[in-house]
């Protein structure tokens, strides 16, 4: 007994004690962060310079490609109307994500305690999934009016089968040595759900949300094109037909930031659910 | 049908005739559906555990030693034949939190710490204990705060072992625990269980690969051959208590060992 311990403390990283003095310091943190977003931030500058000097030298028309400063000034000219139209577009996927994943979650789980169901339901959903959601756009307009539901309805409808999929996956992705240790002890469905099944499916909840996360902004973006009442895409209509090409990058950069916001989000909260996964070891 | 080879140097573990019954097995077989058909998996297994007794499987792979064993925690239930655990269904059994399940994988749940794995047993069931208590029986308190992650396998099993036990079971099924584990881990955990069995005194039943493994913790080595599994002998051990790896060069011991290892090799 004393022996084994011994034994086990000898590998210095297994104390906590040690783990806790040696913990990364804010400074090596700083520099680590800043090594993994400075390389495609520089290669980002580089690129918009070449591309400045490239319109200037060639004097490439404008309605054609624009200057990344013209796009600039056009974001400056009115943030207001931008920010606006933004908050409508990050609504609207927003709320179709939510709305899908925990629908999808929710029949995630039914279909994962019944085969029959999950027989009867499956086909059902592919097919959802296979109709090219644009058409179903004037059905949802009639069912939902013009306003924000249709967009959230598109949004949920594209990015809802990839949670489905995978939350089905996880849910029966579960190590079977700690599924009998549950069930020698006698716990119930309910039980073996809430502690061992959604813990475990979670790292297969955030594949699929980083699926669902740009598929959501597409939806949204697609529901605004249809019916051209708000939004990002709603700018981008106008300015097509204004052939204001400046505002059409203006958008497609707000657009862009969007969805490296989301994708940011969702990353972040990852890196703080998942910590025990081993996807998320340090390199 | 036994055929003593351990000679009567040791007195018999106190009355152990006596004493209730823990498990008792009897006419069971069991198929499995394959795609060629079914597969005999057990065949006629008549076996009867006494309280606090250490009982141990060995045999070939696929002689239907973890099939024993599962049907014995309820996991599965046999074709055919009877098996009461503590005289009622492996069921009921189950629903009293009497049974103690430890797998060659650890089965831990990664996002709960070593305590709160522990603690889920005590979720799980009505047992009075805490979870740091379990923790410092079993030597591994000073990892309470640790995740499995962070953990070698030896102690992984610690922690498995540490789980297991903090139901207070009765009975305690053990599939191939050491199995994954190196020579040194083995030695440790064995030494642990046996230290823990002798303290607690709980009913064990113990699948395993190694001989030596059996002989230097049970009672009884039930040997087993395969393909359908069948009980080829139950031989008694007889060896003195608390036993060290010092036995390992007893000629008792030696003659026991090849004993079963002849057993196992004519009934393949």
């Amino acid at each position: 007994m004393q022996e084994a311990n011994q034994l086990e403390t000898a590998a210095p990283t297994r104390d906590p004690a040690v783990r806790r003095a040696t913990r990364i310091s804010f400074s090596t943190r700083l520099r680590s962060v800043a090594r993994v977003t400075l390389p495609p931030v520089v290669a980002l500058a580089l690129l918009v310079v070449a591309w400045e000097f490239w319109v200037r030298e060639r004097e490439v028309a404008e309605y054609l490609v624009p200057r990344p400063s013209a796009v600039f000034d056009s974001l400056r000219d009115d943030p207001g109307r931008y920010a606006t139209a933004s908050r409508e577009s990050l609504t609207a996927a927003l709320g179709g994500l939510i709305v899908a994943s925990v629908g999808a979650f929710l029949l995630a789980v039914v279909m994962a305690h019944s085969r029959l169901l999950e027989r009867a339901l499956y086909p059902p959903a592919l097919m959802v999934k296979v109709t090219p959601i644009v058409a179903v756009y004037p059905l949802f307009a009639i069912w939902f009016g013009f306003g924000v539901g249709p967009k959230i309805a598109i949004a949920a409808l594209i990015a809802f089968f990839p949670m489905l999929v995978n939350g089905l996956i996880g849910l029966r992705a579960v190590d079977p040595a700690a599924l009998d240790f549950m069930r020698a002890l006698d716990a119930s469905r309910w039980r073996v759900l809430w502690s061992l099944r959604m813990p475990s499916s979670l790292p297969y909840v955030f594949a699929a949300l980083r699926i669902s996360v740009p598929l959501s902004l597409i939806g949204a973006v697609v529901a605004e094109f249809l019916s051209g009442s708000s939004g990002v895409g709603q700018l981008i209509l106008i300015a097509n037909g204004d052939f204001d090409t400046p505002a059409l990058f203006g958008a497609i950069v707000v657009l862009a930031a969007l969805g490296v916001f989301l994708t940011g989000i969702v990353a972040y909260i990852e890196r703080r659910v998942l910590f025990w996964h081993e996807s998320m070891t340090d390199p | 049908m036994t055929s003593n080879p351990v000679a009567d140097r040791a007195p018999t573990p106190s009355g152990v005739a006596d004493r209730a019954s823990a498990i008792s097995i009897e006419g069971v077989a069991h198929e499995y559906a394959a795609e060629t058909g079914t597969v005999r998996a057990l065949s006629a297994v008549d076996l009867a555990v006494t309280a606090g007794e250490f009982v141990s499987l060995v045999g070939p792979s696929g002689c239907g030693k973890t099939t024993l064993l599962r049907a014995v925690a309820g996991l599965l239930e046999p074709a055919y034949g009877s098996i009461a655990v503590f005289g009622e269904p492996s069921r009921q059994a189950r629903r009293a939190r009497s049974l103690g399940l430890v797998t060659q994988e650890p089965g831990l749940l990664p996002w709960r710490s070593v305590e709160a794995n522990v603690h889920l047993a005590l979720e799980l069931s009505d047992a009075g204990g805490t979870a740091s208590d379990w923790l410092r029986r079993a030597g591994i308190d000073d990892y309470a705060a640790l995740y499995p992650g962070e953990l070698s396998g030896g102690m992984k099993q610690r922690v498995a072992l540490a789980r297991a036990l903090a139901i207070e079971p009765r009975l305690l099924l053990m599939d191939e625990p050491f199995g994954a584990l190196d020579e040194l881990s083995r030695e440790e955990l064995r030494l642990e269980l046996l230290s823990i069995w002798e303290r607690e005194r709980v009913s064990v039943l113990f699948v395993t690969h190694s001989i030596r493994e059996a002989l230097l913790l049970s009672d009884r080595v039930i040997v087993m051959s395969g393909s359908p599994g069948r009980i080829l002998e139950d031989v008694p051990v007889l060896l003195p208590r608390p036993r060290t790896d010092a036995l390992l060069a007893d000629p008792a011991f030696v003659e026991a060992e090849q004993h079963i290892r002849s057993l196992l090799r004519a009934g393949a």
